[in-house]
């Protein structure tokens, strides 16, 4: 790893087109800025390793649970047609 | 893009999936130029839905180890869930202003402790060209693991 000191203001270039920019520093941690070209994805580690996370626990879905779900979904989404319509066509109730 | 050696006509052709057999056309592909995190060396993935899946999609990976997620219609889990992008996220995807696009949260299925839907990182396609991609901080008031059933 290439290990280098910058001060407030002061940057580091990495390859073609990336920046990335030291705003400030403090006793809670620096600020740190980054341009880079709009095809070059930027976040924070602990972000990108939740959707790893996220990912690769979802693929190894349970198959066998699937079609109950699927099912349970389109009950739910019937239901709530239902609902709405009954809300659409409820009579005006008189006082 | 390297060249594949499978070969997919545009006609509809069964597609194995760890979820069942469903059928694909070319024109179902999406690629996901950067990847799904945890799977990047996967990038198209076959979008396929039949009516035993519904409102489920399967993506079904073409490359290699080809992995396999199911997902929904993140406004189908929470009426309230916006979907749009920013104009940096747009130019991103290269997609037109005027294009609906099409917004998958992944599902996890599991018998055991229920499903979960993570509407924090949706997928977002492009469904004129067929790209997408994940929005690894799409929501952040929503969680990885939210609950489905």
């Amino acid at each position: 790893m290439l290990v280098v000191t910058r001060k407030k203001g002061e940057s580091i270039v990495v390859g073609d087109g990336i920046e990335i920019h030291v705003i400030s520093v403090g006793r809670h941690g620096a600020r740190i800025g980054v341009t880079a070209p709009r095809e070059v994805t930027v976040h924070r580690r602990e972000v990108y390793d939740m959707v790893v996370a996220a990912n690769r626990s979802a693929a190894s879905s349970d198959a066998l649970a699937v079609s109950a779900l699927a099912s349970v979904l389109r009950h739910r989404a019937g239901a709530a047609a239902r609902r709405s319509h009954e809300v659409d066509d409820a009579p005006c109730q008189l006082a | 893009m390297p060249a594949s050696p499978l070969v997919v006509p545009d006609d509809s052709q069964p597609v194995k999936t760890r979820f069942g057999t469903f059928a694909g056309r070319a024109r179902d592909i999406v690629t996901l130029a950067e990847g799904l995190p945890g799977f990047e060396s996967c990038r198209r993935f076959f979008l396929l839905t039949s009516p035993t899946l519904h409102p489920l999609t399967c993506l079904q990976g073409l490359d290699e180890a080809g992995p396999a997620f199911l997902a929904i219609d993140p406004r189908l889990v929470d009426a309230r869930y916006r979907c749009r992008l920013d104009d940096l996220q747009l130019r991103r995807l290269g997609a037109s202003t005027d294009t609906t696009l099409l917004w998958l949260a992944i599902v996890r299925v599991t018998e055991s402790d229920g499903s979960t839907v993570n509407l924090r990182a949706p997928l977002v396609i492009d469904p004129d060209r067929m790209r997408g991609m994940q929005l690894l901080a799409g929501h952040d008031e929503y969680d990885t693991n939210c609950r489905l059933d």
